[in-house]
């Protein structure tokens, strides 16, 4: 590889302009083998490079810090909105070209909102880079937002809402953990937005959001896989190098949400054969000391089928068919959720009790040396699983580098996994998994 | 016994497949999800361990094991840490050719096959497709359920999955597929110290009679209450693995609905907004499988976007695909080709797929030339022999109430049927 300081320095050597003069970041270790770069133009915009020769494809992911977080009641599921609206046309480009140019390419192209973030990426042939590069820097830049592209997107995303919330009952449960659990906090409201929020934006919502959040001092690209990363980067400085920086709206301060007292209950009745039960209690943010020990005990409670609460409820008692935990990965403080799809005939109040009895066993005894062995080998393989592909890579970098600030804290996160003792498992679930910080939905069948 | 070996040190993983060319077309009529219950039930660990201590060596090695059974293939996989690759294969190959097959664990696991029935209800696509199949194939083995009946499992009995298992695994032919941090000789090397060397060559599949068309539009609604939106599953028969036509197929079908740019997904979401997706899929098997389009519209247009679809069908059909979306296609297949191979576990799992499957080899050496040497008569005088748009089965899950009238005046519908979705 060449040396980063000299090829910076060598495509500085024709940018006259502030905005597209190259600064190189910093080098850091990505795994045993591989190197992951961070560079940044004057604008702004921060690019992280990861060779990876193990097939000929290249992945370009680009991330920008706005996600559902950041909207306002009144105006929800706008970042998501937004999403849609940018595979549209450009001052250059019409509807539906960027789709045919990056099909045609065979370049797989897609993108997903979060409460955090809202990232695009692409899966290409090596050979598309240049592609990637021309057509992401446009849209960064030149969207067309008119009316009739805006409503065809709306009409989709209320189908999509229909999809995944109003006609499936776990999206809607997950809908109301979230909405009773935050009351202040921007998290109270899904990404995918309310209903009425979505059918009511205008083109100068959309117009006003892309001016303030759209820019490269806002986003972050990272491109993984079998590229020259010279060409590469002088092919960015010439697409991106001339757009200006934005003055992006100030990060409101954080809105307060204690957590609760006591618990909180929603009964859900809806037209399901079997009972559910979804519980949410308030965890740490992603990048808080104590999430890798809340991680570890999700997994010892409810990784695979040797885990507490599998053996327990599924296996030993027969009163659920699956369960799951997991913990919101957010910048700000979100939930631990737990999942039980409980059998028909059996009882919720049964399985919550065993859950409970199980949580504080946990807390009180800590887990055996062989589970947090058990949990910590399980979580590696995970983490090398995610790692497969460029694709994977790009999408783990991205993610900790926009909510972290370290697209490298991959591998440090499975660090501090194996960190993780006994102790901290225990002193974890005993402070944050209490009833108490608790909100939990019970779905209940209601007879057709 | 064959080993498909491929080896890349990029990360300390390895993935492993044990694949037998049997699957639920063995399914006895009256006993539909033997061979899923029998897969299920081998996952339940070895003779002499029980199913909490071999799930507890599989945990704890860092390991992961899943049986996954369709119509003609059963593949047990595994994805492993590297360093503990040769306690897992020995482990797997206890799995497969010495199972407990406990009667106590069988009696669990009917109870749970019966419960994910029950939570399948819940899932609107799933119905969708299963009805979608059935109505489609009729009494042909193409339409029985992987999962089996309510009442077929009922009457499964331990006996029954013992003799399955001896017939098929014990003594069956079988490939092993392994992708991962091993270098080649290593692989093979395992292996033959842990797996039998041989199994008795048998018949891919059993005589499966040629599928046939049921003449006319039909239109089954799957009624379920509370429902804003629709899943719609509209189609015909398919192809055969070996029919002549397929690669043409194939890049037609890519054309019509196989990519965002297609005039299926512009004409449903770009243009109209009516659905989230929607897509057309081509499948293949011995005897023809599937064609089927895919959408979600809201209620209030179900019908609307149903008659759209089907006024595309006729003009993909009858018109033919243009030489500017053959090209498309043609690039869109060629450049995309890649990434069914980006990964060793993907490249190992085409190899199993021409063993398990009789899928031609040269469909995978020669890929891309298969797909430029289609010129568009080819293209479209397959799309006319084999897609009808008269015999057509369209599948809708909604509240009844609210679409059945509007689907009745649909063009051409022969019958209407309606099926409580708890009957599914």
């Amino acid at each position: 590889m060449v040396a980063p300081e000299s090829m910076v320095e060598q495509l500085n050597r024709g940018a006259r302009k502030r905005n597209a003069r190259w600064t190189f970041v910093s080098e850091q270790p990505f795994g045993e083998a591989l190197t992951l770069r961070r560079f940044r133009l004057g604008n702004g915009l921060t690019v992280l490079t990861l060779i990876d020769r193990a097939a000929p494809t290249v992945s370009y992911h680009t991330w920008f810090r706005v996600g559902s977080r950041h909207e306002r009641p009144g105006k929800t599921g706008l970042a998501h909105l937004f999403e849609h609206l940018m595979f549209g046309a450009t001052r250059s480009r019409s509807l539906g070209e960027f789709d045919r140019l990056m099909e045609r390419a065979g370049a797989e192209a897609n993108a997903a909102t979060w409460t955090d973030w809202t990232f695009y990426y692409e899966n290409a042939p090596r050979s598309a880079l240049p592609l990637l590069i021309e057509l992401e820097a446009d849209r960064m830049a030149n969207l067309v937002l008119r009316t009739p592209q805006v409503g065809s997107e709306k009409e989709v995303v209320a189908n999509e809402r229909k999809l995944r919330v109003e006609d499936d009952v776990e999206g809607k449960a997950v809908e109301l953990l979230y909405s009773h659990a935050f009351r202040n906090h921007p998290y109270h409201w899904p990404t995918i937005g309310w209903m009425e929020d979505i059918r009511g934006f205008t083109v100068r919502d959309c117009r006003a959001f892309y001016r303030a959040h759209y820019a490269p001092n806002n986003a972050t690209i990272v491109i993984v896989g079998d590229f020259d990363e010279r060409r590469a980067l002088s092919m960015v400085q010439r697409r991106y190098g001339h757009l200006p920086r934005v003055r992006r709206p100030a990060e409101r301060a954080r809105v307060r949400e204690p957590a609760p007292r006591s618990e909180r209950v929603v009964i859900l009745a809806a037209p399901t054969p079997s009972p559910k039960l979804l519980a949410g209690y308030r965890a740490p943010p992603f990048y808080h000391p104590h999430t890798p020990a809340l991680v570890v005990a999700n997994e010892v409670l409810f990784g695979g089928r040797s885990s507490r609460l599998h053996r327990l409820l599924c296996v030993d008692k027969e009163i659920a068919l699956s369960v799951r935990g997991s913990i919101s990965p957010f910048v700000e403080p979100g939930l631990h959720e737990m999942w039980i799809a409980v059998r028909q005939g059996a009882r919720i109040d049964s399985a919550l009790a065993l859950l409970d009895k199980e949580i504080a066993r946990l807390g009180s005894r800590g887990p055996t040396r062989r589970e947090l062995e058990k949990a910590i080998n399980q979580l590696e393989l995970s983490f090398l699983h995610t790692m497969e592909t460029a694709g994977g890579k790009a999408e783990q970098i991205g993610f900790h580098e926009t909510v972290m600030n370290d697209g490298a804290a991959a591998f440090d996160r499975l660090a501090s996994y194996r960190a993780v003792t006994g102790e901290a498992v225990q002193r974890v679930v005993s402070k944050y998994l209490r009833p108490s910080r608790r909100t939990r939905v019970e779905i209940v069948p209601r007879p057709s | 016994m064959k080993v498909f070996v491929e080896s890349s040190d990029v990360l300390p993983l390895v993935d492993v497949e044990v694949g037998f060319p049997i699957g639920s077309l063995r399914d006895p009529v009256g006993r539909e999800g033997l061979a899923q219950l029998a897969g299920q039930l081998m996952r339940f660990g070895p003779r002499g361990l029980s199913q909490e201590r071999f799930e507890e060596q599989l945990a704890s090695m860092g390991a992961r094991l899943s049986v996954e059974v369709s119509m003609r293939t059963t593949r047990i996989r595994a994805a492993v840490l590297r360093r503990n690759l040769e306690p897992l294969l020995a482990l797997l190959a206890q799995t497969v050719w010495d199972p407990a097959l406990r009667a106590s664990d069988f009696a669990k696991l009917k109870r749970q096959a019966r419960a994910a029935l029950t939570a399948r209800l819940d899932d609107d696509q799933t119905l969708g497709a299963v009805c979608f199949r059935e109505a489609l194939f009729g009494a042909h083995p193409y339409a029985r359920p992987l999962s089996g009946r309510l009442d077929s499992i009922g009457r499964i009995k331990v006996g029954h999955v013992k003799d399955f298992h001896a017939r098929h695994v014990a003594h069956g032919e079988f490939f092993v597929g392994i992708a991962g941090d091993v270098i080649d000789a290593e692989a093979r090397a395992i292996v033959a110290s842990h797996f039998p060397s041989t199994g008795r060559r048998q018949r891919r599949s059993p005589h499966v009679p040629p599928t046939r068309p049921r003449p006319g539009r039909h239109v089954v609604i799957v009624d379920k209450p509370e429902r804003t939106q629709t899943q719609l599953f509209i189609g015909t028969l398919g192809a055969r693995t070996h029919d002549r036509d397929l690669f043409p197929l194939i890049v037609s079908n890519t054309a019509f609905g196989g990519t965002f740019s297609s005039p299926l997904m512009q004409q449903v979401r770009a243009v109209r907004g009516w659905s989230y997706g929607a897509y057309s899929r081509l499948l293949h098997s011995t005897q023809r499988d599937a064609w089927y389009m895919w959408t979600a519209p809201a209620a209030e247009y179900s019908s609307q976007c149903a008659a759209l679809q089907l006024e595309l069908l006729e003009r993909w059909v009858d018109g033919g695909i243009k030489a500017a979306e053959l090209r498309f296609a043609q690039r869109y297949l060629i450049n995309g080709h890649c990434f069914d191979v980006d990964t060793p576990a993907k490249r190992v799992e085409a190899k199993l797929d021409i063993e398990l499957l009789g899928i031609p080899r040269s469909y995978v050496d020669k890929h891309d030339e298969l797909v430029a040497g289609v010129d568009r008569d080819r293209a479209n005088r397959a799309t006319r022999t084999r897609i009808s748009t008269r015999d057509v089965i369209i599948v809708v899950v909604a509240s009844a109430k609210d679409v059945v009238g509007a689907f009745e005046g649909l063009a051409g519908i022969e019958s209407v049927e309606v099926l409580p979705f708890d009957r599914i």
